[in-house]
């Protein structure tokens, strides 16, 4: 049974619909990561879930039984907030043990299980101290033993990170996905940063102004994504696309709009003539010297692992990530071609994907995947 | 750097701050001698006060200014202490200016945390009429206050001179600003963890508004004590008094002998006195947050 399943649920301030109906579930003990940029419903989703927010239409399920209209605290979640939101007045033993008291458990119950989740995080040494007292990291820890104490079924974290340094980010994440592999419970994530999705998440549910893009396994969204928008969002830096049109003749090809011609490795079922927006990923493209696309080198930048080229090809942007440091310079024109990955294929109107080049993308051996445009 | 230039900057340096030390800055002279001249005229009516309580009666009618009694005498102060009920005016007065504090403070705090936080029908003409309640003085409504209490039967009673000076809307007001400042988070943290509203009060908004409630506290506090207009109207008799109404009675009783009517005020006075020396902190905050909000 799916630990947290949405459906058809739906959003509106009067006649304004914010979000219109979203159906996803989660199964239990997956981690899953809402991601979108800034407004697209991600936060009021999570909200909605953990009961902070009301919803107009359909019907929200955890662990089977429906709880749209169950108060916060009796839907068995916990949730980590942006801010933290720790107590200021109270102490890290007061803030983690506070749900806990207010439930009327037992003194000695309390103090094994604030025990329990100081020791798990941590934390056993900054028990006595009041948050304005620690660090943005130790904070963020405490957040999380409060969300802990409680042993909810479902965890939602509401962008836990975005407040800590890029380093230390970096740190918490590896740190949260270890602690979620140790206690396998149901996490539901909210983040507007792709990395932390891709790096994090067992399933990504992709979103834009209150509708879903994409829902999907991390790799399986970012070599097959449903519409430009979520080629665009995930990955970094982000995909290229060209406009073209589909070439009339016995080899399948797109006619660039930039100049050059693009044969396709797939045999789409495209009338000649129609307007596509051809996706290729930076890595997936390299010099070649009989490479289809030519492009003006602009900008250099190294990044020591790799170096990422900021060219322009028949007015285009066009960023190219290679292993290699290799010697460029501005101003150069480099022969490019795509090698060792799939070439996108969407419609150039509705910005939905067309093909699924299966020859040269790895298959998955979850069956469980559901995209609604792929 | 060679010593030669050492030396010279540590000359240069040394000039810079002799420069410094030496300029007067004729505006910042001019407003602290201002302040200081309105310091002693706010004290000189406190001194003044204070030293004609402790002169005997005929020096203080002797004519001429003198600032420093000739003769120490308490004489002034141990004839109130013993002629007149100043100590059961005192009971009356903390009994009634600690009840005004404690329930203005409660329910203030009620109405503002449901002002601020519950949203319910007519919360907004609510808060209308809380504001436009500033409109209205308080002196202007004081007989009907009289005339509501008397039908009440409490003239002459605790309860009747604490009834009227709950009104006290400037504090739901702060109140209200203060918890519609609270970042949402710490309510919707403490909803999740499981808090309903009395609980999210006490136990979270209520702790972090401490030193507003002290301030606010304890400028209710002071205005109930100093309240004169409605314990004087609603208290007939001397032994339900308060102890600024009382004060009255001390020259009504002996005739005008200045020196034990300056004790008698000096005396209701003193826990002011101190309340102030003690919280000067909080006293200036709620001032500051009152401010601009208070009629």
């Amino acid at each position: 049974m799916p630990q947290v399943e949405f459906e058809k649920v739906g959003k509106s301030f009067g006649a304004l619909a914010v979000m219109r109906e979203l159906s996803f579930r989660i199964e239990d003990g997956e981690f899953a990561v809402l991601v979108g940029p800034s407004g697209c419903g991600k936060s009021t989703l999570l909200r909605m879930l953990a009961g902070l927010e009301e919803i107009t239409a359909g019907e929200i399920r955890i662990a089977g039984r429906a709880v749209n209209d169950l108060p916060a605290k009796d839907r068995d979640i916990a949730m980590v907030f942006q801010s933290y939101a720790l107590y200021p007045h109270m102490r890290v033993v007061e803030n983690m043990g506070f749900s806990l008291r207010l439930r009327r458990a037992p003194k000695a119950a309390i103090a094994e299980r604030v025990g329990a989740a100081a020791r798990t995080l941590g934390l056993d040494r900054l028990l006595e101290r009041y948050p304005r007292e620690l660090s943005g990291g130790q904070r963020q820890r405490v957040a999380m033993g409060r969300a802990l104490v409680r042993s909810p079924s479902v965890f939602l974290f509401d962008e836990p990170l975005s407040n800590l340094d890029a380093k230390l980010r970096v740190q918490m994440r590896t740190e949260l996905r270890h602690l979620h592999q140790k206690l396998g419970a149901t996490t539901i994530y909210v983040t507007h940063d792709q990395v932390e999705a891709m790096t994090m998440a067992d399933r990504i549910v992709m979103m834009r102004d209150g509708a879903i893009e994409q829902v999907g396994r991390p790799l399986e969204i970012y070599d097959r994504p449903a519409n430009h928008f979520v080629a665009g969002f995930i990955g970094s830096p982000a995909m290229n696309v060209l406009p073209g049109r589909i070439r009339a003749g016995a080899d399948p090809a797109v006619a660039l709009d930039g100049g050059g011609v693009l044969p396709l490795g797939h045999v789409p079922s495209l009338a000649p003539g129609r307007a596509v927006a051809v996706g290729i990923r930076p890595e997936h493209l390299r010099p070649d010297p009989d490479g289809p696309l030519l492009a003006e080198v602009e900008v250099i930048e190294p990044t020591g692992a790799e170096t990422d080229l900021s060219c322009r090809c028949g007015g285009q942007p066009l960023m190219v990530a290679l292993r290699d440091r290799g010697s460029y310079r501005p101003g150069q024109t480099l022969r490019l071609a795509p090698h060792a990955g799939p070439v996108h294929l969407f419609d150039a109107e509705t910005s939905a994907r067309l093909t699924h080049p299966e020859s040269m993308i790895q298959e998955y051996d979850d069956d469980r995947h559901e995209t609604r445009n792929g | 750097m060679t010593g030669a230039t050492a030396t010279q900057a540590a000359r240069l340096l040394a000039a810079a701050a002799r420069r410094r030390r030496l300029r007067v800055d004729p505006m910042g002279a001019a407003l602290t001698a201002l302040t200081l001249v309105a310091a002693l005229a706010f004290f000189f009516p406190l001194y003044w006060a204070l030293v004609t309580t402790v002169k005997p009666e005929v020096e203080v009618v002797r004519p001429g200014l003198r600032l420093w009694p000739e003769t120490f005498t308490l004489e002034a102060c141990a004839f109130v202490l013993t002629n007149s009920r100043i100590l059961v005016w005192y009971l009356n007065s903390v009994v009634t200016s600690v009840a005004v504090t404690l329930l203005v403070i409660l329910s203030s705090l009620l109405a503002g945390y449901a002002l601020s936080q519950i949203a319910f029908p007519g919360r907004r003409l609510l808060y209308g009429m809380i504001l436009a309640s500033f409109i209205v003085p308080i002196s202007a409504l004081i007989v009907n206050h009289f005339l509501l209490v008397h039908r009440l039967g409490l003239l002459d009673s605790w309860a009747g001179i604490v009834l009227p000076q709950l009104i006290h809307p400037v504090v739901i007001i702060v109140y209200k600003q203060f918890f519609d400042a609270i970042p949402k988070e710490y309510r919707e943290a403490a909803v999740v963890d499981g808090a309903g509203h009395f609980q999210l009060l006490f136990r979270i908004f209520l702790p972090m508004t401490t030193s507003v409630t002290a301030a606010l506290a304890i400028i209710t506090l002071i205005s109930a004590w100093n309240n004169f207009l409605w314990p004087f109207l609603a208290q007939n008799s001397q032994e339900m008094m308060n102890v600024t109404v009382g004060i009255t009675q001390v020259r009504e009783a002996y005739g005008i002998r200045y020196a034990r009517e300056t004790a008698s005020a000096v005396i209701a006075g003193l826990p002011m006195v101190m309340l102030n020396l003690v919280f000067q902190r909080q006293i200036t905050r709620a001032i500051v947050l009152s401010g601009g909000i208070k009629a």
